[in-house]
């Protein structure tokens, strides 16, 4: 009875006060999931993320830009501003977050790994710095792996703002794969090796010319088949301060004779050059090129992939390279700028990321690996 | 204060077993029928229209919320305390989609809406830039889809402040198609120690580190400002002084990987009048792959000495001032001034090398890459574009030379003149003598000696 009457007499601010959280909890039905992250940290992020935008969207693939146009006064859209980048005060050191530097992560897509992105997402560098560039062919598989990347990618971008990547651009390849099988036994036969070296060349040169901005200090290639990395990866690479560095590419199997897991190398690409090599390739014709992991061409170069010592691991330690390999890859943007690109040809009988460390020692930069610090390729 | 009401209506304000628990709804009619409203008419029509108030504003908030996306982000964490975190609300786009199967560069890409990324190194250029600028407002291609950028580097002039004064008054043009789309300037030193006149630049010596130094330059700019919407890459220097509008039309009709135009330059008339001026644009000869077979590995064949007599068709001095304008030549090394590519060269990794490739540098190393990875490299030996001339120190000198000898000469006619007048009392001739005296000054081949000394130089 006491009841009945307040609801006859209920103060109207009390029923506005009711729609507003009627309202209020629409909208939190709503809207996606809710971060977890600290709402501050957040804020910092995304205010640093809204300063870092272009105006435009005719701008640089490693910048995000805001949906909205500006306008002129009379309705108009308002043509493209005049943007100035001075590369003189942009560093590439070994204080990577502290100077705040922007990391591309290139990677040609075969096929899409969920393992592979959410290591990608672990990463710990701060992700407002992080630009993301993908190729993949225009083929069913390509479709398949693009088609899976776009959905990764839409929980990444609407998820907590501080998971987020900078941006993220996707590129579809405009020529055909030499070779359809993505199937390890044959795409690593000798004869089908130098086409599909050249043609993911022209992936990976396509790839960094056209996503590079003015404001990258760092490109790590990464392949779409590594699962696996330390977290700290960009920083660790970054930490050394070198143009080219390479860490050991190594893959995680199931010994049946041991009855456990372990490791094995898998990335034979970077490797310091031998006598007997530079003797092999001087007999070649000219488009002929050296490859490594083959019987039939004993080169007796130092393998980076052999050179770790179980017994004593040192991370830090650093070799020497003359070739590396491309399945995780560090190098300062500037050595791209340079002009040093991965030749779709034979240069000095090497192609691919082997001729491109040829091509950034010409250029006068050093090449480096870091034999005891790890990553793991997908194992198929 | 419902109790208060209650009690006088004869119930208990104490529970009396189970009834008190159970209101039935008979009840609670007979409650509220017999329960009238006590407020004065006046007080409940004020307190209505307080409830309508209230209402009005509350619906019209929502509206406003709605209407404006951004005021939602303001609004809403206000209203649900916190609860709800704008997690769409960076209004940010981050994720880019090409299809680079698109932009694959036709004949006709002005009607097919294709980008044109136009790039252009600057060096102390402040007193080319109108000229520039002229020739960028008149572009015939569609100014919207000329994607324009500079490097700007070791310049001591006011080169950066004028090119964004300039740059920011054509994209203010309040006439749309005189906009053009994005336009990223950019500055980068690369401690250049070569002198930039034209005496030193064109020094033997100083030739290998100064295109290497230019080479590295234009990939700074070419891997900075590269996208992937960009169907053509046009090179221009900003030192031309003469080109058609419709010059990047003309070079894509040719629908080739890589063209070049014909370089030459005017000269004044002591000098012959007209002069090749690009002589980087060759074919490979015989003699020179024999020559580049003898050269260190990173030794670098520069055009146009004696050092190197490399024996190449140059297409500079292929040009008919009457041959057809349309007229293709193979090429394997190409000049800078003016190259139209297509973007998909470049993204294939082709670049001006800086470092000695297959014995070249920049612009011939380019064109020398292009031919490597089997694109189309040819120039058009009788579509001409001219370059500014600017005078050699031995030219300003034989021009003061020649100033000084012209008003000698002149004073000497005057006093004839005087002499003459003073004579005859008859004043004649005179405007006819000093046009006869103009004429015997400008004899083509007065200089022939140095004439073939600068054709040798010009790089």
């Amino acid at each position: 009875m006491a009841v009945a009457r307040s609801m006859r007499r209920a103060s109207p601010i009390s029923l506005v006060l009711a729609a507003l959280l009627a309202f209020g909890f629409i909208v939190f039905m709503l809207s996606p999931s809710t971060p977890s992250v600290s709402a501050s940290a957040s804020a910092v992020s995304s205010q640093q993320r809204q300063e870092d935008a272009a105006e435009h969207p005719l701008s640089p693939p490693t910048k995000p830009f805001l949906k909205s146009p500006a306008v002129r006064s009379n309705g108009v859209q308002a043509a493209p501003p005049v943007v100035h980048y001075n590369l003189n005060n942009q560093t590439s050191s070994s204080n990577a977050i502290a100077n705040r530097e922007r990391i591309l992560i290139l990677t040609p897509l075969a096929r899409f790994y969920q393992g592979y992105w959410d290591n990608l997402v672990k990463l710990s560098y701060p992700h407002e710095l992080v630009s993301l560039g993908f190729i993949a062919p225009k083929t069913k598989d390509g479709n398949a792996a693009v088609a899976a990347l776009e959905k990764a990618i839409h929980t990444t971008q609407s998820g907590p703002i501080d998971n987020r990547f900078a941006s993220i651009s996707i590129l579809r390849q405009d020529f055909e794969p030499p070779l359809q099988s993505q199937d390890e036994k044959v795409r690593h036969k000798m004869s089908a090796q130098k086409e599909r070296r050249e043609s993911m060349s022209r992936a990976r040169n396509s790839l960094v010319f056209t996503t590079m901005g003015p404001s990258t200090s760092w490109v790590l290639w990464l392949d779409g088949d590594i699962v696996e990395t330390p977290a700290s990866l960009i920083q660790d690479l970054t930490k050394h301060n070198q143009p080219v560095i390479v860490p050991n590419c190594y893959q995680r199997y199931y010994d049946s004779h041991s009855k456990k897991w372990d490791i094995r190398p898998y990335d034979y690409n970077s490797w310091i050059d031998s006598e007997q090599a530079q003797n092999l390739a001087a007999e070649m014709g000219p488009d002929e090129i050296l490859l490594e992991g083959y019987a039939e061409m004993p080169t007796y170069r130092t393998l980076m992939a052999y050179l770790p010592d179980f017994k004593a691991l040192d991370p830090h330690r650093m070799v020497a390279l003359d070739g590396v390999g491309g399945t995780a890859l560090m190098v300062k943007a500037d050595v791209h700028r340079d002009g040093a690109m991965f030749p779709a040809f034979p240069f000095f009988h090497l192609v691919e990321t082997e001729g491109f460390a040829k091509m950034a020692k010409r250029l006068g930069y050093s090449v480096f690996g870091l034999p005891d610090y790890f990553v793991y390729h997908y194992n198929e | 204060m419902n109790r208060h009401y209650a009690s006088p209506k004869g119930y208990s304000a104490y529970p009396r077993g189970p009834k008190n628990f159970s209101i039935s709804p008979n009840r609670l009619v007979i409650i509220l029928s017999s329960f009238q409203p006590r407020s004065q008419p006046a007080l409940r029509r004020r307190r209505q229209l307080f409830q309508r108030l209230l209402l009005l504003g509350g619906v019209s908030l929502l509206l406003v919320i709605f209407i404006f996306p951004s005021w939602r982000a303001a609004i809403i964490p206000t209203l649900s305390l916190g609860l709800v975190h704008p997690s769409g609300d960076l209004q940010l786009q981050t994720v880019r989609y090409y299809d680079l199967s698109e932009v694959q560069g036709t004949e006709k890409g002005w009607e097919r809406g294709e980008r044109v990324l136009m790039l252009t190194p600057l060096r102390d250029a402040s007193s080319h830039l109108p000229m520039f600028f002229s020739h960028l407002r008149n572009l015939t291609y569609p100014h919207n889809l000329i994607d324009l950028a500079f490097l700007v580097s070791d310049s001591r002039d006011d080169t950066l402040g004028m090119l964004s004064r300039m740059l920011q008054e054509v994209q203010n043009d309040p006439d749309p198609k005189m906009n053009f789309g994005e336009i990223s300037v950019i500055e980068k030193d690369f401690g250049q120690k070569v002198q930039q006149d034209v005496e030193s630049r064109h020094g033997f010596e100083a030739q290998a580190s100064r295109r290497k130094l230019m080479a590295q330059a234009r990939n700074w700019l070419l891997s900075a400002t590269l996208r992937p919407t960009h169907s053509w890459v046009y090179w221009r220097d900003a030192d031309v002084e003469t080109a058609p509008f419709t010059i990047i039309e003309d070079l894509m009709r040719h629908n080739k990987d890589v063209t070049v135009p014909n370089v030459w330059r005017p000269l004044p008339d002591w000098l012959g009048g007209e002069q090749p001026y690009d002589l980087n644009s060759w074919q490979e000869s015989e003699t020179a792959l024999a020559l580049a077979e003898t050269l260190d590995e990173d030794a670098v064949i520069v055009e146009g000495y004696a050092e190197y007599a490399t024996w190449r068709p140059h297409l500079a001095y292929l040009r008919d001032p009457f041959g057809d304008p349309d007229m293709e030549m193979e090429l394997d090394g190409i000049g800078g001034v003016s190259i139209l590519a297509k973007a998909r060269v470049f993204r294939a990794g082709v670049h001006f090398p800086a470092f000695s490739f297959e014995k070249h540098a920049e612009t011939e190393g380019f064109g020398k890459m292009a031919k490597r990875m089997k694109f189309s490299v040819i120039g058009l030996p009788h579509y001409t574009i001219w370059h500014l001339y600017e005078p050699s120190v031995d030219d300003l000198r034989h021009m003061e030379e020649m100033e000084l000898e012209r008003q000698a000469r002149e004073q000497e006619e005057r006093e004839r003149e005087l002499q003459e007048q003073k004579e005859n009392s008859e004043p004649k001739a005179h405007n006819a003598a000093k046009g006869s005296d103009k004429g015997s000054e400008e004899g083509p081949a007065a200089h022939p000696a140095k004439d073939s000394a600068k054709g040798s130089s010009n790089v």
